[in-house]
């Protein structure tokens, strides 16, 4: 019995059932109490509340929303909307980290000097008021009436008015999916087939499947337009406010530039640390072959520095997802303000948090899965101590 | 081919008084060498006299500050396309192999054959196979490099370079990374390419190596050549002091 006990595979798992026990225990006892309380305010817990109309509207939707929809369909709405926010939050935040982390790791002096100041100004002040400062920036922008335009665009206090196709909700996601389509295959072509054809013939294959993806996009945004309306709808001016078009609002455009550039002085260290983990060795062998700097740069060092940015960067984009709940400070109705919002008009306190802990757990474990399968496609085979 | 006479006398490298300074340091002082097409230069000496950087000069990894580089009869200069074509032709292998980790064996040796020479993927393969059998190692060739030992690895880094086929292969101490009893395969290799008649500049301080296969051995101090002679020669009757000093040390008596 007491060797059992100095087993270490037996220590471990009996140290498991103990703390896995005790948590279950903690969870169900909360449960209980809560449930005991909840029943004595005349709250009924469940989830039926779900079904019900909310009453109330958010400011920002790509689903079509009014206050009669039920609980779930705004749920719904608010993981849209983060995920939004946050793709389009990390998409900008890697491509400002890339071209500051690339500046810090560049041998001209201004450019390194640049890059510094930018994470030592960036970093340090806290996102939150990074995002009040974009906010009272872009709402002190002209009003509509005031404001000019560009590319059909315009840039006012009351948001960014940007033409948007005139298409069903389903056509428009699928049209989205194909424009990713026309992004990811050549980038999976050059990849899958980086020694298999010439670079010519590769590029023609390339061009091929962007030009397939567009075209099916064009298709499906075409098939899928309203009836009796232009494709396009440009916003204008009509009285004193403007009309049609997509508008996207201050608190959207607020969140998504200081996730962006917060954000992005972080990825910047990411990237300035990725490359520097590239060992100078591997360069000057590339070099010595004959190779371009720019080949050196494509075919060595960027790849090598990937993977080792990749795992510390998938980490950061778990933490930017879980910053976009800086919504609910300027009013951007992402997944938390919706949950916040149906806490104070349900009373379903539990159950909604319980929805929310779910989302997010759900949007960052799948966010953390897609790294890992990239991490182990990518991972250097062997041991990496020689050469 | 014509008669050799009516050839302008080429060597395959040739230093004019090169200088090369790190900020202030004087890292290479007048430096002087002339290396025929198809001679083996062994170069030695104490660690910081100048070797690696006289040998990185010669491909550009180091800039020289003064001085003439010759390669095959072009001069090294500036230009891009002048300095990418003399690497083209000039090989290198490294002290600590710098094999690309995030490809196999074969695409390590692909690779510059076919961006920089264009050659065909077929033909690529080929003759990567072709100078892995030379290696010894043609059934590692879908093998990752860090799936290797350092003796495999430090054959393919060779194999690789000679998948350009080079017409100059400089070494900077490439068994001085290797556990002993991995230095022969590699040595094993170098001997076979000299015989073959391939042009050769090793900075070593494998001194049977040497002896076996140098038709000069070229002794650096302090960033000069000191002396200069054929192996038998440069063993037995060096009059240089520092020569003397140096050669105990690493002969060990
Ligand atoms: N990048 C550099 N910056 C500054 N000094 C350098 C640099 N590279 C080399 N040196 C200096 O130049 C001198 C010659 O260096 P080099 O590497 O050519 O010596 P070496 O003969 O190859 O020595 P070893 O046998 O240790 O490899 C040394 O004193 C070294 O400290
Ligand atoms: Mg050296």
């Amino acid at each position: 019995m007491v060797s059992l006990l100095r087993n270490q595979k037996v220590r471990n798992a009996l140290l498991q059932v103990l703390y896995v026990g005790s948590l279950a225990a903690l969870v169900l006892a909360g449960i209980v109490i809560a449930r005991r309380n909840l029943a004595e305010q005349g709250i009924t817990s469940g989830f039926d509340f779900l079904y019900k109309s909310t009453g109330w509207d958010v400011n920002f939707s790509l689903l079509p929303a009014t206050a009669n929809d039920p609980y779930w369909w705004f749920f719904l709405i608010g993981i849209i909307n983060t995920l939004f926010l946050g793709s389009v939050g990390l998409v900008l935040a890697t491509l400002v980290g890339t071209i500051v982390g690339l500046a810090r790791t560049s041998s001209n002096e201004l450019a390194q000097l640049l890059g510094r100041t930018y994470v030592d100004i960036f970093r340090n002040i806290p996102l939150i008021l990074q995002v009040f400062f974009w906010y009272a920036i872009i709402t002190h922008l002209p009003t509509p009436r005031a404001a000019h335009e560009a590319l059909g665009m315009f840039l006012t206090s009351r948001g960014l008015y940007v033409p948007f196709p005139n298409v069903g909700g389903i056509a428009f996601a699928a049209a989205i999916l194909a424009v990713i389509a026309a992004i990811a295959l050549p980038i999976w072509i050059g990849r899958t087939s980086r020694l298999s054809q010439p670079f010519g013939e590769r590029l023609g294959i390339q061009l091929a499947a962007a030009a397939t993806a567009l075209t099916t996009a064009a298709v499906i945004l075409a098939l899928g337009r309203l009836p009796d309306l232009p494709l396009l709808d440009f916003p204008a001016l009509q009285g004193l406010n403007l009309k049609g078009g997509l508008r996207i609002p201050p608190e959207f455009s607020a969140l998504a530039i200081a996730i962006a550039i917060y954000g992005g002085s972080y990825i910047a260290e990411i990237v300035r640390g990725g490359f520097k983990a590239v060992g100078k060795g591997q360069m000057e062998a590339a070099l010595s072959l004959g190779l371009s700097p720019w080949r050196v740069f494509t075919l060595v060092r960027l790849p090598l520095a990937l993977r080792a940015m990749l795992p510390i960067l998938a980490n950061q984009y778990v933490w930017l997802m879980k910053a976009t709940t800086m919504g609910i400070a300027v009013g951007f109705t992402d997944f938390f303000m919706i949950v916040a919002l149906t806490i104070n008009h349900s009373g379903q306190t539990l159950e909604a948090i319980g929805i929310l802990m779910a989302g997010f757990l759900a949007i960052n474990l799948s966010l953390a899965a897609v790294f890992n399968r990239i991490n182990k496609a990518i991972a250097l085979k062997g041991n990496q101590l020689r050469g | 081919m014509t008669a050799n006479s009516t050839k302008p006398h080429r060597p395959a490298v040739r230093l004019e008084n090169l200088d090369k300074y790190y900020g202030t340091f004087h890292a290479l002082r007048k430096v002087n060498l002339s290396v025929e097409r198809g001679e083996r230069i062994v170069v030695c000496g104490p660690s910081g006299s100048g070797k690696s950087t006289m040998i990185r000069c010669i491909n550009r990894l180091e800039q020289h500050n003064g001085g003439k580089i010759t390669v095959l009869g072009t001069e090294l200069n500036d230009d891009v396309a002048n300095i990418e074509g003399i690497r083209r032709e000039v090989g290198m292998v490294f002290q600590h192999f710098n094999l690309f980790p995030h490809m196999t064996v074969m695409e390590n040796c692909m690779i510059a054959p076919m961006i920089v020479r264009k050659r065909p993927r077929a033909e690529a393969e080929a003759t990567a196979r072709q100078y892995l059998q030379k290696v010894r190692i043609p059934e590692q060739a879908m093998k990752f490099p860090g799936q290797l030992s350092g003796g495999q690895q430090q054959r393919v880094a060779i194999a690789r370079a000679l998948c350009m086929r080079p017409q100059v292969m400089l070494f900077d101490e490439p068994t001085s990374a290797l556990d002993p009893e991995m230095i022969s395969e590699v040595l094993d290799v170098m001997v076979t390419l000299a015989s073959e008649g391939m042009t050769m500049i090793c900075v070593t301080h494998e001194m049977g190596f040497a002896r076996r296969v140098a038709d000069r051995v070229i002794f650096m101090d302090g960033g000069e050549i000191v002396e200069e002679a054929p192996p038998e020669e440069f063993f037995t009757a060096s009059r240089n002091e520092r020569t003397r000093q140096f050669l105990s040390q690493v002969l060990g008596h």
